[in-house]
C-alpha cells in the first residue's frame, strides 16, 4: 500500500498528475493484486539484434581437423588459428566438433555448463534451398536478399516475402498484452528506441533508456503547484484535442502516451532492489541490467509477459573483421553471463530466454580485409529452459563448392528463421493455433499442430 | 533575317524553359538574367496569405527564416526567391574548421582540451555556425537533405578525429547541390570519407588463389542507396512487379560483383600516395586510383552495358558512374526522397514523375541538373498547395526543428560565433548532421509505422525515431533553450548562445497578436484553431511579459500541429 506521505513524496519527484492520481493508485494496487494472482507465470523473451551482419562463421567455428581444415581453406586470411578457438562440450553434434571465437570465454562456460545453446545457420527462406532452383531461376528468394534494410527487417518481421512494419514480437503482443495489467505499460520494452520486431496492429514498443530509471518525462509534468501545474494543466487540453491530420494524430497519441506511461513505469522501477550482480560499464551491459531493474519490478508493473528488445550496432565488418570482432564478442559474451547472473539472483533465469538476431551471415571468402554480405548464420540462446550445452539445426559441411554455397562462400540457411521463431514463440506462449498469425510463413517449414517444437531447444 | 529570328525565339524558349513553368515576372524577362525586372510603381501590400506561403516555403527550403526575412522572401515570390538563393555564394565549412584547428594550434584551447578533443569538436562546430548563419540557406538545406542520401558518420572513430574529412565531404555536397547529379555521384564515389566508410578505399583486385575478392560494401550501397534503389521503377516511383505480384531487383549479386570490381585500386592521394596507405590519410583531395591494385579485365555492368577490358581504372568508374547515371530509376528514386527531406513524406506518384522527368531533362536536354529537380521539387503544384496533398506534409525533423529556433529567434553571441556541439540534441532526439548510426541514415525512407499511418499505406519515416523518450525530450529541450540557461551546448573558449526575444516581448500585451505572429512564423496558419485558442489562453495567464513571450515559444515550438507540418 502507498501511505499519504509516500504519495505526496511521489507527487513531487515523479510528478503524478492530480488528475490521473486516482487512476495511478488503482493501477498499482491492481498491479499488487494480478501479481499475487499470477505468481510463478512469468516469461520474458529478450531479442538482441547484433545490427549489421554479424559474421558468425567466426564466432562458432568447426574444429574437428577435417572441416577446420575446410573453414581455413575457405577464410583463407580471416581464419582465427585453431590453437585459439575456445572448445565447446556439445552433447549432439557426433564426431563434429566446434570452438567459439577467442573472446567468448563466458559463453563457452554458458554452453558448456547447460545455460546456453547455439543454433546453427539460420536465415530467411521461402521454400526449402534449391541449389538448382536457384541457378535456373526459378527459386522463390527473399526480397531484398542480401541487403541490410531488408535483410534487418525480415529478421523482425518473419515476412521474407514483403516489407511491413509490423514484427512478430509486436504480433505477439497484440495476442498476449492481455495477460499483463492494462496500466499503459507495453508487454513489449525497448531498450533501441522505435523498432520493428515489437509493433503490431494495437501493441508497440515503449521505449526506455539503459540509464536512470530509464524513462523521461515533460519537465514539471504532474507538478501539483507552480509552473508544473499550469503546464501539466495546458498539456492535458493541448492533447485533448482531437486532430484531423493523420500524422499529427500519431504525433498525439505518441505524446499523450509517453506522458501517461512514464507515471506509471518510473513509480515502479524506482523501486527496484539494487542487484548483487555487477554489470561491465559498457552499452551492452548497461542495457541488461537495464532489463534486469525491469524484470526485477515485473509485479508492481502488472506484468506476466514481456519482451524486450536491445540493438548492437557496427557488425558491418567489410573491414577490418578480426580486429572488430576481437572487441565486440567479448562483450557480448560478458554481458550475456551477467545478465545470466543476475536473473539467477532474482530467481527468473528459467522464465527468461534470451536470444540473438542478426541481418545475415557474411561471405566466408575474404575481400582482403574482412567478409561481405552473406545469407546463413548463428546464433546464441540462454535461458533457464534452454536445453543447453547442445547445437540445434544443421551446421554446413564446409567445402570449396558446396552445395549450400551459392558463391563467395555465402552458405544458404539450413535453418528457417520460422522455426526458430516457432521455437520462441511457442515457449512464450503463443498457442499452436496462433503461430499462423505471428508467423505467417510457419507451415511452410513446421506444422504448429506436430506436438513437437521445431528444434526441440526449450523445455517448459 | 530568318536564322536570326529562329535564334531568338530559340533562346527565348531556352529562357521560359529555364524559368520552369511558373512566375515569369520573376525571370528576368528572357535575357538570361535572373535579376528580377525593375519595379516602377510602389508594391502593393503584401497580405497575409502571402506571408503564409513565404513562411512555409521557408520551412521547406531553409533552416527557418526570422520573421523579418519574410516579407522580401513574399515579394520575391517563389521562383525569385528560388534564383536569389541559386545565386548566393556558398559558404564552405572547411574555412571555419581551419580557423579553429589554427586556433587550437595556437594554444587558445589549451586551457579546456583534454587529447584531441577541440579536432572533433571543429567539424560539428562549423556545422552549427554555417548553418544557422549563412546566406545560402537552400543550398545548406539541400545539402543537409543530400547528406541524409549519401550517408557518411562521425561514428567512425577515423572520420570524428580527421576534421577534414567530413568537412570536405560536406563541402562537397555543397558544391554539387547545385550541380549536376552525376558529379555528385562520382564525387562521392571518390571521397575518401566515403572510401572509408564504405570501404572502398583500399579496396584491392581479386586474388583468386587466395580466395580474396574485391569487397561489395560500396558497389551495393551505390546502386541500393545513392542511384537505382532495389527495384526497378516506374518513372512516377511506383515498384515495377512481375506476373507474380513480386518487385523485380534492379540489380543482383553478380551484379554487385562486377560493380565491386569497379571499385578496386583507389587510396589516398597525395605527395607519396601508396596503394594500402592507411597511416597518412589525406581526407582533403579526393582519392587517387593505382591500377596496379585495380581489377583487369571487362566488367558487366547494368542493362547490358560492358567495361571493356583494358582500360584505366579511372575510366572504368567513370563508365559505371555513367551507367548508374542513365538508369532510368535515378530519377524517381533520387527525387522521391528529396521530396521527402523537403516537402513531404508521401508526393503522389504524379509528383515524383514531375520531378523525375526534370531530372531526365532540364529542359535543354541535359540530364541530372540539380536546379531544375530542386525547382521541380518546391515549385510543384503540391509542393506550393497544402490543399493539393490530402496526405500532405511529413513529421519535422528535430535538427531542422531546433536550428529553426536559433534561426527565427536571433541566436547570437559575443564572438559573433554560433557555437554548439550538438551531442546534447543528439542524445535528445536521435538525430545529428552526419552522425547517423549506419549508411541506412537516421529513419527510412520507407519506415511505415504500425497503426493508423501503416493502415492508410503511407510513409512517415521520422517517426522512426520519435519514440516515448524523445517525444519528451524535444519539449524539454525547447524549456532548455527558453526557461533554463541553454541556448546551445557551446564548448569552453566560444561564447554562449543567447536569443533576442525582444521584439517578441515588444508584442507581450496583446497575446492574440502575439500567438498569430508566432503561429505565421512556425506553422504558417496550419494550427487547428483549437490548439490555437488553448495557446492563447495559456498564454494570456502569465503576466510578466518575458515570461510570457517564453512561454508563448514554448507552446508554439512543441504542439503537435508543429511537430507535423502540412
Amino acid at each position: 500500500m502507498i501511505n499519504r506521505r509516500q504519495f505526496l513524496s511521489h507527487s513531487c519527484s515523479l510528478g503524478v498528475a492530480a488528475s490521473t492520481v486516482g487512476t495511478t493508485l488503482l493501477s498499482l494496487g491492481a498491479a499488487r493484486n494480478a501479481a499475487a494472482q499470477s505468481a510463478g507465470d512469468y516469461r520474458a523473451l529478450v531479442c538482441i539484434l547484433l545490427a549489421g551482419g554479424n559474421d558468425s562463421y567466426n564466432m562458432l567455428v568447426p574444429s574437428d581437423t577435417s572441416q577446420y581444415g575446410a573453414y581455413a581453406g575457405i577464410r583463407a586470411d580471416l581464419a582465427l588459428p585453431q590453437a585459439d578457438l575456445l572448445p565447446l562440450s556439445l552433447s549432439n553434434t557426433g564426431a563434429r566438433s566446434f570452438g567459439l571465437h577467442p573472446g567468448m570465454s563466458a559463453l563457452q562456460q554458458l554452453v558448456n555448463t547447460g545455460d546456453a545453446a547455439m543454433v546453427a545457420n539460420v536465415g530467411t527462406l521461402l521454400e526449402a534451398f534449391d541449389p538448382v532452383a536457384v541457378e535456373n531461376g526459378t527459386a522463390r528468394l527473399p526480397v531484398g536478399l542480401f541487403s541490410h534494410a531488408d535483410q534487418i527487417n525480415q529478421w523482425q518481421t518473419a515476412i521474407a516475402d514483403g516489407r511491413t512494419s509490423k514484427g512478430w514480437g509486436g504480433r505477439i503482443g497484440d495476442l498476449l498484452q492481455s495477460s499483463n495489467l492494462a496500466n499503459g505499460v507495453s508487454m513489449n520494452i525497448s531498450l533501441a528506441g522505435t523498432n520493428v520486431f515489437q509493433s503490431g496492429d494495437d501493441v508497440v514498443g515503449y521505449a526506455i533508456e539503459s540509464t536512470g530509471n530509464g524513462a523521461a518525462n515533460i519537465n514539471g509534468y504532474g507538478d501539483a503547484a507552480g509552473f508544473g501545474e499550469y503546464r501539466t494543466r495546458v498539456w492535458d487540453e493541448l492533447l485533448a484535442v482531437q486532430q484531423s491530420q493523420v500524422f499529427r494524430r500519431e504525433f498525439r497519441k505518441r505524446l499523450r502516451d509517453a506522458i501517461d506511461t512514464e507515471v506509471v513505469f518510473s513509480d515502479a522501477i524506482s523501486q527496484a532492489p539494487t542487484l548483487n550482480t555487477t554489470f561491465s560499464p559498457g552499452p551492452f551491459s548497461t542495457a541488461l541490467n537495464q532489463i534486469a531493474r525491469v524484470i526485477s519490478v515485473r509485479d508492481l508493473l502488472g506484468a506476466n509477459r514481456q519482451t524486450f528488445f536491445i540493438t548492437v550496432g557496427g557488425w558491418d565488418h567489410h573491414d577490418e573483421v578480426l580486429d572488430n570482432q576481437a572487441g565486440m564478442l567479448p562483450a557480448i559474451a560478458n554481458g550475456l553471463a551477467e545478465f545470466r547472473n543476475a536473473l539467477v539472483e532474482l530467481g527468473t533465469f528459467d522464465d527468461v530466454t534470451t536470444f540473438t538476431i542478426s541481418d545475415f551471415g557474411r561471405t566466408l571468402t575474404s575481400n582482403g580485409r574482412g567478409s561481405d554480405h552473406g545469407w546463413g548464420g548463428h546464433h546464441i540462446v540462454m535461458g533457464g529452459a534452454v536445453n543447453g550445452g547442445q547445437l540445434y539445426g544443421d551446421y554446413p559441411l564446409l567445402a570449396p563448392n558446396a552445395a549450400l554455397d551459392v558463391g563467395r562462400g555465402i552458405y544458404a540457411p539450413t535453418t528457417p528463421t520460422e522455426a526458430y521463431f516457432a521455437e520462441l514463440a511457442l515457449w512464450f506462449g503463443v498457442s499452436p493455433g496462433d503461430l499462423d498469425v505471428v508467423l505467417p510463413n510457419v507451415r511452410t517449414f513446421y506444422t504448429p499442430e506436430s506436438g513437437t517444437p521445431p528444434l526441440g531447444l526449450l523445455t517448459g | 533575317m530568318s536564322a536570326m529570328r529562329h535564334t531568338l525565339k530559340r533562346s527565348l524558349r531556352q529562357a521560359l524553359t529555364l524559368c520552369a513553368v511558373t512566375i515569369l515576372a520573376a525571370c528576368g524577362g528572357g535575357g538570361g538574367s535572373d535579376a528580377p525586372p525593375p519595379t516602377t510603381t510602389p508594391p502593393a501590400p503584401i497580405t497575409q496569405a502571402e506571408l503564409e506561403a513565404a513562411s512555409r516555403l521557408a520551412a521547406q527550403a531553409t533552416f527557418g527564416m526570422p520573421f523579418e526575412a519574410l516579407e522580401p522572401m513574399a515579394r520575391q515570390g517563389t521562383e525569385g526567391w528560388l534564383v536569389s538563393q541559386f545565386n548566393q555564394p556558398p559558404t564552405y565549412h572547411n574555412p571555419v574548421i581551419l580557423d579553429i584547428v589554427q586556433r587550437r594550434e595556437a594554444g587558445e584551447f589549451d586551457a579546456f582540451e583534454q587529447d584531441i578533443e577541440y579536432l572533433i569538436f571543429s567539424r560539428r562546430l562549423s556545422w552549427w555556425h554555417n548553418t544557422v548563419t549563412a546566406n545560402d540557406q537552400l543550398r545548406q538545406r539541400v545539402a543537409f537533405a543530400l547528406s541524409q542520401i549519401f550517408v557518411v558518420s562521425d561514428n567512425v572513430d577515423t572520420l570524428q578525429v580527421y576534421p577534414f574529412a567530413l568537412g570536405t565531404y560536406y563541402d562537397l555536397l555543397l558544391e554539387n547541390a547545385f550541380g549536376n547529379f552525376r558529379d555528385l555521384l562520382r564525387d562521392v564515389a571518390l571521397s575518401p570519407a566515403m572510401g572509408l566508410y564504405l570501404s572502398h578505399l583500399n579496396n584491392n583486385r581479386s586474388d583468386p588463389a587466395n580466395n580474396i575478392f574485391p569487397d561489395e560494401n560500396f558497389a551495393r550501397e551505390v546502386m541500393q542507396l545513392f542511384s537505382i534503389g532495389l527495384f526497378e521503377l516506374e518513372p512516377d516511383g511506383t515498384v515495377i512487379t512481375d506476373v507474380n505480384g513480386d518487385p523485380v531487383p534492379a540489380y543482383d549479386n553478380d551484379d554487385i560483383r562486377e560493380f565491386a570490381k569497379v571499385f578496386t585500386g583507389l587510396s589516398y592521394g597525395g605527395d607519396n600516395a601508396f596503394f594500402g596507405n592507411e597511416i597518412v590519410p589525406r581526407f582533403d583531395i579526393p582519392m587517387v586510383m593505382f591500377d596496379a591494385n585495380h581489377e583487369p579485365g571487362e566488367k558487366q555492368l547494368l542493362n547490358g552495358a560492358v567495361v571493356p577490358t583494358g582500360l584505366t581504372g579511372e575510366q572504368d568508374i567513370e563508365l559505371a558512374i555513367d551507367n548508374l547515371f542513365n538508369h532510368p530509376n535515378v530519377g524517381p528514386f533520387i527525387g522521391r526522397q528529396l521530396i521527402q527531406r523537403l516537402v513531404t513524406s508521401n508526393p503522389s506518384p504524379q509528383y515524383v514523375e514531375r520531378v523525375g522527368n526534370a531530372f531526365a531533362d532540364n529542359g535543354l536536354g541535359v540530364r541530372g541538373d540539380m536546379r531544375a529537380v530542386i525547382r521541380a521539387v518546391l515549385l510543384d503544384p503540391e509542393a506550393r498547395d497544402p490543399n493539393l496533398a490530402p496526405n500532405g506534409g511529413k513529421l519535422r525533423e528535430p535538427i531542422v526543428r531546433y536550428v529553426s529556433i536559433l534561426r527565427q529567434f536571433g541566436a547570437t553571441s559575443d564572438d559573433g560565433f554560433i557555437a554548439a556541439l550538438g551531442y546534447f540534441i543528439q542524445e535528445l532526439t536521435r538525430q545529428h548532421p552526419l552522425s547517423a548510426p549506419s549508411v541506412f541514415n537516421f529513419y527510412l525512407p520507407d519506415h511505415s509505422p504500425a497503426g493508423e499511418i501503416s493502415d492508410q499505406g503511407l510513409v512517415a519515416p521520422e517517426f522512426q525515431i520519435t519514440d516515448a523518450n524523445s517525444v519528451v525530450n524535444y519539449p524539454n529541450l525547447v524549456d532548455a533553450v527558453l526557461f533554463g540557461d541553454f541556448v546551445t551546448d557551446a564548448p569552453p573558449g566560444f561564447d554562449a548562445v543567447t536569443l533576442t526575444l525582444a521584439p517578441w516581448e515588444a508584442l507581450a500585451n496583446d497575446p492574440g497578436a502575439l500567438v498569430d505572429r508566432l503561429e505565421t512564423l512556425v506553422t504558417y496558419g496550419s494550427m487547428d484553431a483549437e490548439t490555437r485558442a488553448i495557446i492563447e489562453a495559456a498564454v494570456a495567464e502569465i503576466q510578466d511579459p518575458a515570461t510570457r513571450t517564453r512561454a508563448a515559444l514554448y507552446w508554439v515550438l512543441t504542439v503537435p500541429a508543429t511537430a507535423v507540418r502540412d
